[in-house]
């Protein structure tokens, strides 16, 4: 059952949009890594992990990735209910930093479901909502210093994220280079995970 | 910051911590670091009937009443959901997921201590 979650993800569609060459490099370097957990745990507790017989590659559904997803879905939570209760509460106050906590709390939903989902498709999703994510932290991190006089509410982004420990800085960064190192169509024939 | 705080904070940060160790030490979620995370469940459960043995007693809170519930639903349903997530690929990365269970939990209690107060 848990085998099928990692497995049935469709074969991905052989994005031709990334040179092999440096792919190569990437996956070869990131593959141990990546399965040093997978093979502890199947040695000393289940059978379960990356069984790799359909494309392991084309999920993001997997090792450290699933530590990702799961701070993004805190951060979607947590995002979501603090630009709920602000505009429901207190909107005429500030309605631009608070509809700016909801399109945070939007942008956090889709990177979160975007990085569970298997498939190319859904590696670009992921891929616009973290670069999304990143620049909205770092122009609205950059605006709430220099301009704090039309920024004085706190969103997420606010301060970089100053609020929940810069965590918010830190998260499309760690995204970004799991997505590199997830990306598709940079299987070789013949390697198994 | 009143005792179901600190409560959290001591249990909180242990079981982050247990968590921690075990996913350096490349080890998959097992018993300890479950039933650490299903002892922060239980010290939110403290705080929950001890809150509502608070309310019934007359004492007032400060900030928003569903805003505090709200924060207490939401922490309470964590650790379920990391337990789940974190069997479902049983490796040292869902340790990790469990170690953040304790630490969010730890601030969302305080926070659950500023809107009382």
């Amino acid at each position: 059952m848990e085998e099928a979650r990692n497995v049935n993800a469709p074969h991905p569609e052989a994005s031709p949009d990334h040179g092999s060459a440096s792919a190569r490099d990437a996956r070869s370097t990131d593959t141990p890594h990546g399965d040093t957990g997978s093979t502890d745990s199947r040695s000393t507790d289940t059978p379960l992990g990356d069984t790799g017989s359909t494309d392991p590659r084309s999920t993001r559904n997997t090792g450290p990735g699933r530590l990702l997803i799961a701070v993004y879905a805190v951060f979607a939570i947590s995002a979501t209910a603090r630009a709920g209760y602000q505009i429901l509460t207190k909107f005429s106050d500030a309605p631009l930093a608070y509809l700016l906590s909801a399109f945070a709390a939007v942008v956090y939903l889709v990177a979160t479901v975007s990085l569970a989902k298997a498939g190319s498709t859904w590696f670009k999703v992921s891929l616009v909502a973290v670069l999304v994510e990143l620049v909205g932290v770092l122009v609205v991190g950059a605006l709430s210093i220099f301009d704090p006089v039309a920024f004085p509410h706190e969103t997420v982004w606010s301060l970089f994220g100053r609020g929940y420990a810069f965590i918010p800085l830190l998260l499309p960064i760690l995204g970004l280079v799991w997505l590199y190192r997830r990306r598709p169509g940079t299987r070789p024939s013949g390697a198994q995970n | 910051m009143d005792a179901f705080f600190y409560i959290i904070l001591v249990v909180g940060l242990l079981s982050s911590g247990i968590c921690l160790v075990a996913g350096i030490l490349k080890k998959a979620p097992n018993d300890i670091t479950i039933l650490s995370v299903a002892a922060v469940e239980l010290a939110l459960m403290v705080y929950l009937v001890g809150s509502i043995v608070r309310v019934i007693a007359g004492e007032p809170i400060a900030g928003e009443a569903w805003e505090f519930w709200g924060y207490l639903a939401t922490a309470m349903l964590l650790p379920p959901a990391a337990v789940y997530w974190s069997i479902l690929e049983r490796t040292r990365w869902s340790n990790f997921v469990l170690a953040a269970v304790g630490v969010t939990a730890l601030v969302m209690a305080a926070r659950m201590n500023q809107i009382w107060y």
